[in-house]
């Protein structure tokens, strides 16, 4: 789970990495009280998960209070879903640094990467200049070491006491990294201030959700559509796109790759949904979630083992029952028992395809009005 | 043979007496798989299928030496069992648990290569040469799909597995071991290092592989080839292409993210390397005709 730079910095914060002063606030009001208590020059920023929000003018800078609340309102009253800003104190900027922490799944270790030259994207930086990326790579087990440091101040050419204090953020910031099962902890740019002292300028937390333990529940606001969220409340992986046929697949793979064929067969896909795995006698709950969202048809493709085809189509029959879906039903529901199913969904007068393709096809061809039903 | 497992390998099953345990200890020993002993903490003493249960790894290998450790344990515990069959000297082990945390799947990994063990999974349901012996949950009884044959096959999925497989079988193939490497960010172990076996097995005569979107494994695959570590025919199926980036299609690993572990660049490298890859499941079965017929 991506959390907003809000809550990476308090994270930051509180395992002292200095960020700058802050508050957040979410509404207009609030806004007034953080300009009260921050003070100005401020920084105005746009509390959203997409990356780019420099360019998106999603970060805005302001002398007066004014200034401050026009641009605030421009943000709330922007395209963007904008719920929260975090208003900050300016800082005096002379040099912006990258620094971050990830997983290096080959090697199985923590990965830091650093650079010289902050505020960059550093996937870019990496494929173009790689001799200015310093990566060094600590072993969970062996935990952060002075010999790690020493690695990641020497190459980012640094000195005295610049080279002391990116030392002492490294290790917090593996801190943070650890204590949050972090997929990511980023501090980009890392901010040299005119007098000399480190400060996280932004921040970036992905955090494992196995152990996230409930400090970070789930709001809206993670999420681009209402669906989205539901369906995340539900514990149902769905995503939703602007075509016109629903996915309601079985396994990762699976659907993902059904997804794949419907672009191939020139249709589009209006959500993505899957109900495997331990989802997978919830064909009711996948269904009304399908109906959230205008569709022409609804595709399920699924090929389970421990989730067995009887007991999906079974599912699917019950759930068509009980919510009398407008829309038409492709179905190609294979794997354990799949005999009963294509008998279960035959006795409802659907007509049970074999071949994924196939599937495919016949709901492309419907939701393009070519199939007569 | 057959790489991995065959029937000669001997198994110990950890979670033996729970549901999930119980229901495929007893598929596994049907299959003809030689499961040895169990394990669950404080049940000593009882059977699983005529399997006797030890309450430690350590206790059974005094009586029943296991050459792989299949687990069959939730994921808050995954990391202390893998742990312990590290420590009882066993260097196969398979889980299948998802939700395990990455760090931990972090230290799996690194202890299991510092042990000169395979970790296969999490995330995955399993290995299985087909005949001889499985260790997961894979319904080998569904004929159109686990036949025996001499096609190795590595995948990161589940379903989709069953999906091109059936195509392998349809083309007229069969399959000699196929591993579930996992559908995590963090497997176990890497396509890459499952290959070399492929390589020496005589029983395995081409690869496919069933790939997705996300990571690096695919890239190291292709690299494999072009360094002549692997030299049979190569097929590969990478789903995802036409994916969004930035969305988390499914598995936790199947993410783009600042334009890499796409499946273009996937595509690219394996293409570039010699294997075949196919756009759809169905193209696999025609495919390894083809790259055999090369060989």
């Amino acid at each position: 789970m991506k959390l907003f730079e809000f809550q990476a910095k308090e994270a930051f914060a509180e395992n002292a990495i200095p960020v700058p002063k802050g508050m957040v606030a979410t509404s207009m009001e609030e806004v007034k009280t953080a300009l009260h208590s921050i003070g100005l020059p401020c920084v105005i920023k746009a509390q959203v998960l997409s990356g780019g929000r420099g360019k998106a003018g999603l970060i805005q800078f302001a002398e007066s209070v004014e200034e401050a609340q026009q641009k605030a309102k421009e943000l709330f009253d922007s395209k963007h879903n904008v719920r929260k800003l975090l208003i900050e104190e300016a800082v005096d900027i002379a040099r912006e640094l990258y620094l971050a922490v990830t997983i290096d799944p080959v090697s199985a270790t923590a990965l830091f990467i650093a650079c010289a030259e902050g505020g960059v994207e550093i996937e870019k930086l990496a494929a173009e200049q790689p001799d200015k990326i310093v990566s060094v790579k600590v072993d969970l087990d062996w935990s952060f070491m002075p010999h790690h440091m020493r690695e990641i101040t020497f190459g980012l050419g640094l000195e005295g006491e610049e080279a002391k204090q990116v030392g002492a953020i490294a290790k917090n910031l593996f801190s943070v990294f650890r204590k949050h099962g972090a997929e990511l902890a980023e501090i980009n740019p890392l901010f040299i201030t005119k007098q000399g002292s480190l400060i996280a300028g932004d921040g970036k937390l992905i955090i494992d959700d196995c152990v996230s333990d409930g400090k970070y529940p789930l709001s809206r606001e993670y999420f681009d559509t209402d669906t989205e969220y539901e369906a995340a409340l539900a514990g149902i992986p769905y995503l939703q796109f602007d075509g016109d046929i629903a996915l309601m697949c079985a396994g990762a793979g699976l659907t993902t790759t059904v997804f794949d064929l419907v672009h191939y067969a020139g249709g589009k896909v209006a959500s993505y949904l899957e109900f495997g795995g331990p989802n997978y006698t919830r064909a009711k709950d996948a269904m009304q979630l399908c109906l959230k969202n205008p569709s022409k048809v609804i595709l399920v493709v699924t090929f389970g083992t421990i989730a067995r085809a009887d007991v999906m189509a079974t599912g699917l029959v019950e759930a068509i029952a009980e919510l009398k879906p407008a829309v038409p039903i492709v179905t190609c529901i294979r794997g354990t028992n799949e005999e009963e199913a294509f008998a279960t969904l035959r006795s409802i007068g659907l007509e049970p395809l074999y071949e994924t393709e196939d599937a495919v096809q016949r709901a492309v061809d419907i939701a393009a009005g070519r199939h007569a039903l | 043979m057959s790489i991995f497992i065959d029937a000669a390998t001997t198994v110990e099953v950890q979670g033996a007496t729970g549901k999930e345990g119980s229901y495929w200890l007893k598929h596994m020993a049907e299959m003809g798989t030689r499961v040895v002993f169990g394990v669950t903490p404080g049940k000593e003493g009882q059977f699983v299928e005529n399997v006797p249960v030890f309450s430690s790894v350590q206790r059974g290998m005094k009586q029943h030496p296991a050459e792989l450790a299949m687990l069959f344990v939730p994921p808050r515990f995954t990391k202390d069992a893998v742990f312990e069959a590290l420590d009882a000297g066993i260097k196969k082990i398979v889980t299948i648990a998802e939700g395990v945390p990455a760090h931990e799947l972090l230290q799996i990994r690194r202890a299991a290569l510092s042990c000169g063990a395979f970790v296969i999974g999490g995330n995955t349901s399993g290995i299985i040469s087909p005949g001889k012996g499985m260790a997961g949950c894979i319904p080998y009884w569904i004929q159109r799909v686990y036949r025996k044959g001499d096609i190795g096959v590595m995948t990161r999925s589940g379903s989709l597995t069953n999906e091109v497989t059936a195509e392998i079988v349809k083309g007229g193939f069969g399959v000699s071991t196929l591993i579930g490497v996992g559908g995590d960010m963090i497997p176990g172990t890497r396509f890459v290092e499952l290959l070399p076996m492929y390589e020496k097995d005589p029983e395995t005569k081409a690869v496919v592989i069933i790939g997705e979107l996300g990571g690096t494994m695919e890239e190291e695959v292709a690299e494999a080839i072009e360094a002549k570590v692997f030299t049979k025919p190569l097929v590969a199926f990478v789903g995802g292409r036409t994916a969004p980036e930035g969305k988390r299609m499914g598995h936790a690993g199947a993410i783009v993210t600042g334009g890499r572990g796409s499946v273009t660049g996937k595509v690219k490298a394996l293409e570039k390397a010699g294997a075949f890859t196919a756009a759809k499941p169905s193209q696999v079965g025609q495919l390894l005709k083809e790259a055999m017929a090369r060989a």
